[in-house]
C-alpha cells in the first residue's frame, strides 16, 4: 500500500513541479509549487519523517512561498487584470485539478498505510523525541550557527530592501 | 723593535688615502697633497727602521684572523721576509719621491683629493700584495690595485678616451685576475692552506702534471698585471692617466706585482720545467715586442710604456731561467730609472708646453739643462750604459739565460741581447728627438716646478748606483743582494765567456747608439713608412683582438641579444602575450554579464562531475 | 522501507533536474528561485530518504538545517528581487549585464 502510495506521490510532484516551472504567471507557479511541497511533504512523512514533512508545509509551502507570492504581488508581476478579463477557462484550472485530486487521493491511501503499520508491521521513524535529541544534542552548535545565519539574513534583507533615498539619508546623517 | 709596528707601513697610506676620501674635499690644497705625501713618507721611514726584522727568515706577524671556517683560515698576517723587504723599501721610497712629484704636478688639478685618495690607496693596495703572508690577502691587494689603476688612469674622466683607457687597464688585468683567482683556489684545494710559507715548504707533494697548471695559471695572472703578452694592450693606453699615476703604475706599483708574485711563489714555480719554460718564453718575447714597438712611437710617455713592457719582460725571463735575484736586481733598477724618466718625461712635457709628440719637441737641452741631464741618466740606465744600473741588472739575466744553457734558453739569450740593442737604439732616439735638434713645438712651455725638480736627483742617483747592490764578481762585487735574498749565487761561467759576452752585449750597445746617433742627431722629418705604422700601433695588437676576439664576442653577443634573447626569449614571451591577449578577446565574451548563461556554466560543471562518476562507476 | 532507495534517489533526480531546467530555461529572477527552491527540495528528498534507509536521524536533521538555510536565502534574494526591481523596473535577468566583461 504504502508502496504503491510513493510513487502515486512521487508522480504527483513531478507533475506539479513540471506544471509549476513552465507557468507564464509566477503566481500560477507558486500555487503548483505550493501542490507539489504538499505531495512532497507526504513523502517525507512515508519516509520515516513526520516532523520534517510537518515542516515541508508550514515553512516551506506555508511561509516561504507565501513570501515569494507577497513578493510578486508587490512588484505586480503578475499579469495585469486585462489579460485575465475573461476569468480562467476549464483547461487552465484541470492540471492544477488533477494534481490536487491526485494529492487528496494520496492522503486518503497513507491513512491505510498507517493501518498497516498498526497490522505490526514494523517500521522505522523519527520519533520528536529523537529528533530533539539530536538536534539539540550532537548538533547543537550546528543550530546556533544556523540561528545566527537567520539573524544576518533578516538583517541583510531589511537593509537591501530599504528604499534608496532613506539609506542615503541615513549615510549623510552618519556623515 | 715590536713587529707589530709592521702593519703601520700598509696603515699609513690607507689613512691617508681614507681621510682624503671622506674630507679631502673641504681641505686646502696644500694639506691634500702635504697629507697623502707625508703617509706615504711615514711608511718609507717605518720601512727603513724596520729593515732588520726582514733579515734571514723574515718575520711574520698577525693582526687579526680575517675569515677563519673549518679547515680554512685566511688572516691579516704580514710575512716580512728578506725579498718582501726589499720591495717595500723600493715601493714606499719610489713612491714617497712620486708623491712629491705629484704634489708638485698637480698642483693646478681641480680634484686634488680624489687623486691623493687614489694614489695613497694605490699604495696601500701593493703593500698588501708585497706583505701578505697569504694568497687571499695578497688577491685583496692585487683587486685593489686594478680598481686604483683603473681610477687614476680614468683620473681626467670627462675625456672619453682617457676613461675608456682606465676601462681597458681594468678589463685586461681582470682578466690575468682571473687566472690568478683560480690558480689560488686550487692551491687552497692542494694544500688546504692559502699561507704562502706552507705553500712553498709543501709544494713536493704536488703531482708535476699540477704544478705545472698552477705554474701556468700564476703566470696568466702575472701576466694581466705586468703587461705581458698576450695581455699588454693596457699598458700603452695606460698614459692618458696624470704622468704620477704613469709613473706610480710602471715604476714602484702594480706592474711590477706580477714579477713579484713569481718571485714569491719560486718555489713552487721553479719546479715546473715547463712552466719556468713558459715564462721566460713570454718574458723574452714580450721584451722583443715591446721593443719593437717602442722604435716607431712618436709619444714620449708610450715610448717609455713599451720599454717598461720589455724590461718586465727581462724580469720575466730572469724567473724563467732561475733567478729571482736577477729578477729583482733588474726590478729595482727599473723602477728608479723608470720613475725617473716618467717624472723626467713629465717635465719634458711642461717645457714642451703639453706636447706630447716626439716630433714636435727638439732642442730642449738648451731650455732647461738641468731635464736634460737628469732625463740623460734615465736614458743611460735604460740602454743599459756599462757601469749604470741598468746594466748590471740586464747583464746578470742575460748571463743566467746564457748560463742555463740548452738550446731553447739559448734562443731566449739572443732575443734578449737582440731587444738589448733594440734598447738602446729606441733610448737615444727619444734623447735625440726631445732634446737635441731645432726646437718645433708650438706652444710656449714653461719650467716644471721646483718640487718636481728636486724629485729627480735622488732617483737618478739611486739609478746610476744601484749597480753596487748586486755587483758581480767580475766586478769585484760580492752580489749583495743575492745573498740578502738567499738565493744561490749565479753560476760562474768561465772568466773569458763572460767577458766575451759582455763585450758582445756592449757592441749591440754602441751599435744601438750609433745608429741612432746617425739618424736622429738632426730632426730627420716626420717618418710615415709602412713599417712604422704597423709598429706604433703595437703590432696591430688592438686590432688583432678586435679580429680574434672582440669580433667573434661581439657576434656571439649579437646572436644571444638578437637570436636569444629578442627572438627567442622575447618572442616566447611577446608570442604568449599576444596569444593570451588574442585568445583572452574570445573569453572575454563569456563573461557576458547574463546571469543565465553563468548558471548555464553550473549547470554544465555539474553534468562534468556526474558524467565522471558514472564513467568511475562504470569502470 | 517502503521502496528500494534507488526509487528515492530517482525521484530527487528528476525533481533537481526540473529546479535546474527552470533556473536555466526561465529569465525571471521570480522563477529563477523558485527553480532554486525546487532543487532543494529535491536535496532535501534525497536526505530523508537516505536517513530511511540507514535508520539513522543525521539526515533528517539535515533537511531541517536545510530549510533554515533556504529561508534565509529566499529571504535575502526576494529583498534583492525588490531591490532590482526598484533600480532597473525589471525582474528580467537579462537586464541586469553590467558585470559583461
Amino acid at each position: 500500500m504504502a508502496t504503491v502510495l510513493f510513487y502515486l506521490l512521487g508522480l504527483v510532484t513531478v507533475i506539479a513541479t513540471l506544471l509549476a516551472i513552465t507557468r507564464r504567471n509566477p503566481v500560477h507557479a507558486v500555487i503548483y509549487l505550493v501542490n507539489s511541497f504538499f505531495a512532497l511533504a507526504l513523502l517525507f512523512y512515508l519516509l520515516g519523517a513526520p516532523l520534517v514533512a510537518a515542516w515541508e508545509v508550514i515553512i516551506y509551502a506555508g511561509a516561504i512561498m507565501v513570501l515569494f507570492l507577497f513578493i510578486i504581488m508587490m512588484l505586480e508581476l503578475a499579469p495585469t487584470p486585462e489579460a485575465d478579463r475573461m476569468g480562467p477557462t476549464w483547461w487552465q484550472w484541470l492540471p492544477v485539478l488533477l494534481l490536487a485530486l491526485a494529492l487528496v487521493g494520496c492522503t486518503l491511501m497513507l491513512i491505510g498505510v498507517d493501518a498497516g503499520v498498526a497490522q505490526g508491521v514494523p517500521r522505522w521513524y523519527a520519533t520528536p523525541r529523537d529528533f530533539g535529541f539530536a538536534l539539540f544534542g550532537k548538533y547543537a552548535l550546528a543550530v546556533e550557527v544556523v540561528s545566527f545565519q537567520l539573524l544576518f539574513a533578516a538583517v541583510g534583507a531589511f537593509y537591501v530592501g530599504k528604499p534608496e533615498r532613506k539609506r542615503r539619508q541615513k549615510k549623510e546623517e552618519g556623515a | 723593535m715590536n713587529p707589530l709596528l709592521l702593519f703601520l707601513i700598509p696603515i699609513l697610506p690607507l689613512f691617508g688615502g681614507v681621510i682624503n676620501v671622506c674630507f679631502g674635499s673641504r681641505l686646502p690644497h696644500r694639506l691634500v697633497s702635504g697629507l697623502s705625501v707625508a703617509a706615504v713618507s711615514g711608511s718609507f721611514l717605518l720601512a727603513t727602521l724596520l729593515w732588520p726584522l726582514g733579515s734571514g727568515e723574515g718575520t711574520r706577524v698577525v693582526l687579526f684572523s680575517w675569515l677563519k671556517s673549518a679547515g680554512f683560515q685566511a688572516d691579516v698576517g704580514i710575512l716580512f721576509d728578506p725579498l718582501a723587504a726589499v720591495m717595500t723599501l723600493m715601493v714606499t721610497g719610489v713612491a714617497t719621491l712620486i708623491h712629491l712629484y705629484a704634489a708638485g704636478y698637480m698642483a693646478e688639478d681641480e680634484s686634488p683629493a680624489r687623486f691623493f685618495a687614489l694614489l695613497n690607496l694605490f699604495v696601500f693596495a701593493m703593500l698588501c700584495i708585497v706583505l701578505a703572508d697569504n694568497l687571499l690577502f695578497l688577491f685583496l691587494g692585487w683587486e685593489g690595485v686594478g680598481f686604483c689603476s683603473y681610477g687614476l688612469i680614468g683620473f681626467w674622466y670627462r675625456n672619453s678616451k682617457n676613461a675608456s683607457a682606465g676601462r681597458k687597464a681594468f678589463i685586461v688585468t681582470r682578466i690575468g685576475d682571473l687566472f690568478f683567482a683560480i690558480a689560488l683556489l686550487w692551491l687552497f684545494s692542494a694544500f688546504g692552506t692559502v699561507m704562502i710559507e706552507q705553500i712553498n715548504a709543501r709544494v713536493a707533494e704536488l703531482d708535476p702534471l699540477l704544478l705545472t697548471g698552477l705554474t701556468l695559471l700564476l703566470l696568466g695572472g702575472a701576466c694581466g698585471k705586468s703587461a705581458q703578452l698576450p695581455l699588454m694592450s693596457w699598458l700603452p693606453d695606460a698614459m692618458a692617466g696624470p704622468t704620477p699615476v704613469s709613473a706610480l703604475i710602471h715604476a714602484a706599483t702594480m706592474v711590477t706585482a706580477g714579477v713579484y708574485l713569481l718571485c714569491r711563489m719560486f718555489p713552487l714555480v721553479s719546479l715546473s720545467p715547463t712552466g719556468m719554460a713558459a715564462i721566460a718564453l713570454v718574458g723574452a718575447l714580450t721584451a722583443l715586442y715591446a721593443a719593437s714597438c717602442a722604435l716607431a712611437q712618436r709619444e714620449i710617455k708610450r715610448v717609455l710604456a713599451y720599454s717598461t713592457m720589455s724590461q718586465i719582460g727581462y724580469m720575466f725571463l730572469a724567473v724563467g731561467v732561475g733567478t729571482v735575484s736577477g729578477a729583482m736586481f733588474h726590478l729595482l733598477t727599473h723602477a728608479f730609472f723608470k720613475a725617473l724618466l716618467f717624472m723626467g718625461a713629465g717635465c719634458v712635457i711642461h717645457l714642451a708646453g703639453g706636447e706630447n709628440d716626439i716630433y714636435r719637441m727638439g732642442g730642449l737641452k738648451e731650455k732647461s739643462p738641468q731635464v736634460f741631464w737628469l732625463f740623460l741618466v734615465g736614458i743611460l740606465c735604460l740602454a743599459g750604459t756599462p757601469l749604470t744600473g741598468g746594466f748590471f741588472s740586464k747583464d746578470a739575466i742575460l748571463l743566467t739565460a746564457f748560463a742555463a744553457g740548452d738550446g731553447f734558453y739559448a734562443t731566449l739569450w739572443g732575443i734578449g741581447v737582440l731587444t738589448a740593442g733594440l734598447t738602446s737604439f729606441y733610448s737615444f732616439r727619444l734623447l735625440y728627438l726631445v732634446f737635441f735638434g731645432t726646437a718645433r713645438q708650438a706652444g710656449q712651455g714653461h719650467a716644471p716646478s721646483p718640487l718636481m725638480l728636486w724629485t729627480l736627483p735622488p732617483l737618478a742617483l739611486l739609478g746610476l748606483c744601484t749597480g753596487l747592490l748586486n755587483l758581480p764578481h767580475l766586478f769585484g762585487g760580492h752580489e749583495w743582494l743575492t745573498l740578502w735574498l738567499g738565493q744561490p749565487m749565479a753560476e760562474m761561467l768561465p772568466v773569458g765567456t763572460e767577458i766575451g759576452l759582455l763585450f758582445l752585449m756592449l757592441i749591440f750597445f754602441v751599435g744601438g747608439w750609433v745608429i741612432a746617433h746617425v739618424r736622429y742627431r738632426t730632426f730627420p722629418g716626420d717618418e710615415q713608412a709602412g713599417w712604422r705604422s704597423f709598429l706604433l700601433s703595437g703590432w696591430q695588437a688592438d686590432r688583432v683582438y678586435e679580429l680574434i676576439l672582440l669580433r667573434p664576442y661581439r657576434a656571439i653577443c649579437r646572436f644571444c641579444w638578437q637570436g636569444g634573447d629578442k627572438a627567442l626569449i622575447d618572442g616566447v614571451m611577446e608570442g604568449l602575450a599576444r596569444l593570451c591577449l588574442h585568445w583572452g578577446d574570445y573569453v572575454r565574451r563569456l563573461s557576458n554579464g547574463q546571469v543565465a548563461f553563468y548558471l548555464q556554466g553550473f549547470a554544465w560543471g555539474l553534468l562534468l562531475i556526474v558524467g565522471w562518476f558514472l564513467l568511475a562507476s562504470v569502470k | 522501507m517502503i521502496v528500494p532507495l534507488e526509487h528515492v534517489l530517482y525521484l530527487s533526480a528528476i525533481l533537481f533536474l526540473l529546479g535546474l531546467g527552470c533556473v536555466l530555461a526561465r529569465r525571471n529572477l521570480i522563477m529563477i528561485l523558485i527553480g532554486v527552491e525546487i532543487m532543494l527540495n529535491a536535496v532535501g528528498l534525497t536526505l530523508v530518504g537516505a536517513s530511511a534507509f540507514w535508520q539513522q536521524i543525521d539526515g533528517q536533521i539535515m533537511v531541517v538545517f536545510l530549510m533554515a538555510m533556504t529561508s534565509a536565502e529566499v529571504s535575502i534574494s526576494l529583498a534583492m528581487v525588490v531591490y532590482l526591481n526598484r533600480r532597473k523596473g525589471t525582474v528580467d535577468v537579462r537586464a541586469f549585464d553590467e558585470l559583461r566583461g
